[in-house]
């Protein structure tokens, strides 16, 4: 075989492998998930889902959310938006501008979006997506349309992965459908730490999190996929002696019913 | 100018395929002061000399097979308004001239249109010609003023006339004026009977025997007083349209249209260095119905696909709604609020995504969702949290940023739009917060921060701030009413249930970690005063 063919042959596999590559689901983020101050700093174009047990827990997810999405705004993209069902804003209450910007998150940036119904909700973030000037999609989502099933939700990392904008959906409940999200963390409010001087009273925003679907690089494999988080203007890891949490030690994930428990590591499902 | 004496009748002939077949006489009758009169009749009627203004039971009796039908006013105002907005295919300002009823006078401004049909002759007669072929008896005549055109179109249909208007109205009847019935009699028993009568005669006698809307009429008549017509559609600055020789039905045919004619829109604003905010879309049917619709686009712009993809979206929104009915005929895209475009603005520097990018995502969004639905905030120099942050639409201009916004106080992330009702127990009175139940549930708080106090701008001359009951939990209908602190704090409900001079909020911790904002209200201890829920921290 001459070095003509064997190049031939070489390209022909890199176009295999890229066809593979194709559907951009599960494999890429093991190698990119790097560590920001110990925590993962996720790299744009992902569908995060973040789940939350209960509503009532609303502002942690939006503010983990809001953290997640900060790193990804860039001067080229510098919009995030968010989008929620305009009747459901007295049931978590709206983003507030003195409030964001009061957590470091520039409150001119986030376009707040009210859309009257479930497809115009999805409409919305596709849209979103598609622009280049968008940094990252929130969407708040209360309960479990129907219409978000695993096409919908492949259909939404799809586009995030060609447009480079991620998306956060926020979801309410212990439920877990089939979706295509690259990430699914839980997150959890944590009893903060109190402040130096006065330990009565509340301190920066403190949170459990658990990733349960997605990759890890190997230097995060060892610590678990929990994590106990400040929100110091940054994601802020607490270190475990601290043992702040309601537990001292954040229980290990439980599977849930309904759904393939996360697979961590490098065998990965293709869905659940 | 154009007019149908018989609007009333022919159009529910038209719409009631029975009643035409049946050929029987057909009048419509109204209850006037305790008496049926006829108002409208068809032709065959007023062939036996009955005309409105008959008793009902005089026609009976002269007609012994007369349908009789009492009239649906509204209706027909209402058949006769669209019936106008068809007519923008002749001519893009239309009116319907409601001087002497709400139906039946319609007037065209056709300045710098009629050379479209081969002149003015030829323009009157195809209108009327159209109108003929529908079974509408219709007649029209052309002149340089309303009043003119409208004594002609009463009294020498047909007529087209130019500067001589005052030689050609001296001999129409005074009832050519658009006068009252009144004062038509009076000057009938004065002698006046001619319009020519009237030009020498002094003004100052008529007017104090008449009135002034008679001097009023003479002189619009005569063109001495200009006078204008409210048009019914808006009229657009710059228009393209397109015709079918065979009508269309199909949406995806009406957008497929609408992408080529955003082309030659684009094409003929750019061949003027100009750009345009609003744009209309206006959709002919065969039946003489016209659908607008109208987007609105933050920044100038004659972006072809842009424009496309706006109407596309506002479009998939109607799909339920779009009926098309025996068919479309004609198809016209027009711009309005048109400005110059720096020629280089589109396309130069695209490349790079951002900002453009960003506005017209801005623009879709508002154009599908509603302008209300897509909100930026803005900070407001106020210490109350529902005023300290305004939401505006994206696609108004950003307002000045306000002064004296008070940087970095400790603010929830999440503020309820009407701040909950809770029950607070607290420990010492007056003290932090021991638990409270919110929604059912009871939280037990391990760490409190407060109270920071923050009293109401009484300096600042705004309704009082009041707490409006939260909707019920168990409400199911989606709630329409917009959040109060917000875009829209005019219109807020008059729902003063008791003003308040000032709040003690707290932040505090439950022991799952859960941040919240809770405020009482008032002095403890007075009538009314509470503790309430308005938002959450991370």
């Amino acid at each position: 075989m001459g070095p003509g063919k064997q190049t031939a042959l070489a390209a022909l596999r890199e176009r295999i492998a890229a066809l593979e590559n194709r559907p951009p689901l599960a494999e890429t983020p093991a190698r990119r998930l790097k560590a920001a101050k110990g925590f993962v700093a996720a790299p744009p174009g992902l569908l995060h889902e973040i789940f939350t047990p209960d509503e009532r827990n609303a502002g942690a997810a939006f503010g983990f959310a809001l953290g997640q999405s900060r790193p990804l705004i860039t001067p080229q993209r510098p919009a995030v938006f968010y989008i929620e069902l305009a009747h459901e804003a007295q049931e978590r209450g709206l983003p507030y501008g003195p409030g964001l910007d009061h957590f470091g998150f520039a409150s001119e940036t986030l376009t707040l979006v009210r859309t009257q119904t479930m497809p115009e909700l999805l409409w919305a973030i596709e849209e979103a997506l598609g622009c280049r000037a968008v940094a990252a999609v929130i969407a708040d989502i209360g309960g479990a349309p129907k219409i978000l099933d695993f096409t919908v939700s492949r259909r939404l990392s799809l586009r995030a992965a060609s447009g480079g904008a991620s998306i956060f959906l926020n979801r309410y409940g212990t439920g877990r459908e089939a979706s295509a999200a690259q990430l699914r963390w839980r997150v959890e409010p944590a009893v903060s730490q109190g402040q130096s001087y006065d330990a009565q009273s509340p301190d920066a925003p403190r949170w459990q999190v658990f990733l349960e679907k997605g990759l890890l690089s190997t230097e995060h494999k060892q610590e678990g996929s929990h994590w106990l988080l400040d929100w110091k203007n940054g994601f802020k890891l607490v270190e475990r002696t601290q043992g702040h949490g309601p537990a001292g030690e954040p229980p290990a994930p439980t599977p849930l019913p309904g759904a393939q428990p996360a697979a961590l590591g490098d065998g990965l499902l293709k869905t659940a | 100018m154009l007019n149908l004496p018989r609007w009333a009748t022919d159009c529910l002939k038209r719409r009631d395929p029975a009643l035409l077949a049946s050929g029987r006489p057909f009048a419509l009758y109204e209850k006037q002061k305790s008496a049926l009169k006829l108002v409208a009749v068809d032709a065959s009627v007023s062939r036996i000399n009955v005309w409105p203004g008959h008793n009902l039971t005089d026609a009976r009796a002269l007609i012994p097979n007369l349908e009789a039908r009492e009239i649906d006013r509204p209706l027909v105002e209402s058949l006769f308004a669209d019936f106008a907005d068809w007519h923008s295919y002749a001519s893009p300002i239309v009116a319907v001239l409601p001087d002497m009823s709400a139906f039946g006078d319609l007037a065209l401004d056709i300045t710098g249109v009629s050379h479209l049909f081969g002149g003015e002759e030829k323009m009157l007669k195809s209108v009327l010609g159209r109108l003929r072929e529908l079974g509408l008896e219709a007649s029209g005549a052309i002149a340089s003023s309303i009043g003119a055109a409208w004594a002609l179109a009463q009294h020498r249909p047909g007529a087209i006339i130019g500067e001589d208007a005052d030689v050609v109205l001296a001999e129409l009847p005074v009832s050519a004026l658009r006068l009252a019935p009144e004062q038509i009699a009076t000057l009938q028993q004065l002698g006046l009977k001619r319009i020519g009568q009237l030009y020498a005669y002094p003004r100052k006698a008529l007017q104090a025997r008449l009135g002034a809307s008679l001097i009023l009429r003479l002189d619009q008549a005569r063109g001495l007083i200009d006078e204008s017509i409210k048009p019914r559609l808006p009229a657009p600055e710059r228009f393209v349209e397109r015709r079918f020789a065979e009508p269309i039905s199909l949406l995806d045919s009406v957008m497929e249209t609408t992408r080529d004619l955003a082309i030659r829109l684009s094409g003929l604003l750019e061949a003027e260095g100009m750009g345009a905010q609003a744009f209309h879309l206006m959709v002919y049917r065969v039946d003489h119905k016209v659908m607008c619709l109208s987007v609105r686009a933050a920044r100038t712009t004659r972006d072809p696909a842009h424009l496309a993809r706006l109407f596309a979206n506002r479009a998939e929104r109607l799909t339920g709604e779009f009926d098309a009915g025996f068919g479309i005929d004609m198809i016209r895209l027009g711009a309005a609020e048109v400005s110059a475009l720096d020629p280089l603005q589109a396309g130069a520097f695209d490349g790079q995504g951002g900002s453009g990018d960003l506005i017209r995502l801005h623009d879709r969004m508002a154009n599908r969702l509603g302008e209300t639905a897509v909100l930026r905030t803005t900070a407001v120099g106020s210490h109350m949290p529902e005023r300290a942050a305004r939401l505006e639409p994206v696609i108004q201009p950003p307002a000045p940023p306000a002064a004296g916004t008070v940087a970095d106080r400790k603010r929830p992330l999440r503020l309820l739009p009407n701040p909950e009702p809770i029950r607070v127990t607290a420990e010492v009175p007056e003290g932090p917060p021991a638990d409270m139940t919110w929604r059912r549930v009871t939280y037990r708080f391990v760490k409190a921060a407060g109270p920071e106090r923050l009293g109401e701008e009484w300096w600042l001359d705004h309704a009082p701030l009041t707490i409006d009951p939260p909707p019920g939990k168990d409400e199911e209908k989606p709630r329409t009413k917009k959040s109060r602190y917000g875009w829209d704090e005019e219109d807020e409900p008059p729902l003063p249930r008791r003003s308040m001079l000032f709040r003690d909020y707290y932040t505090v911790e439950d022991d799952g970690g859960r941040r919240f904002w809770l405020f009482h209200d008032g002095l403890p201890g007075t009538e009314g005063a509470g503790w309430y829920l308005h938002g959450f921290f991370s």
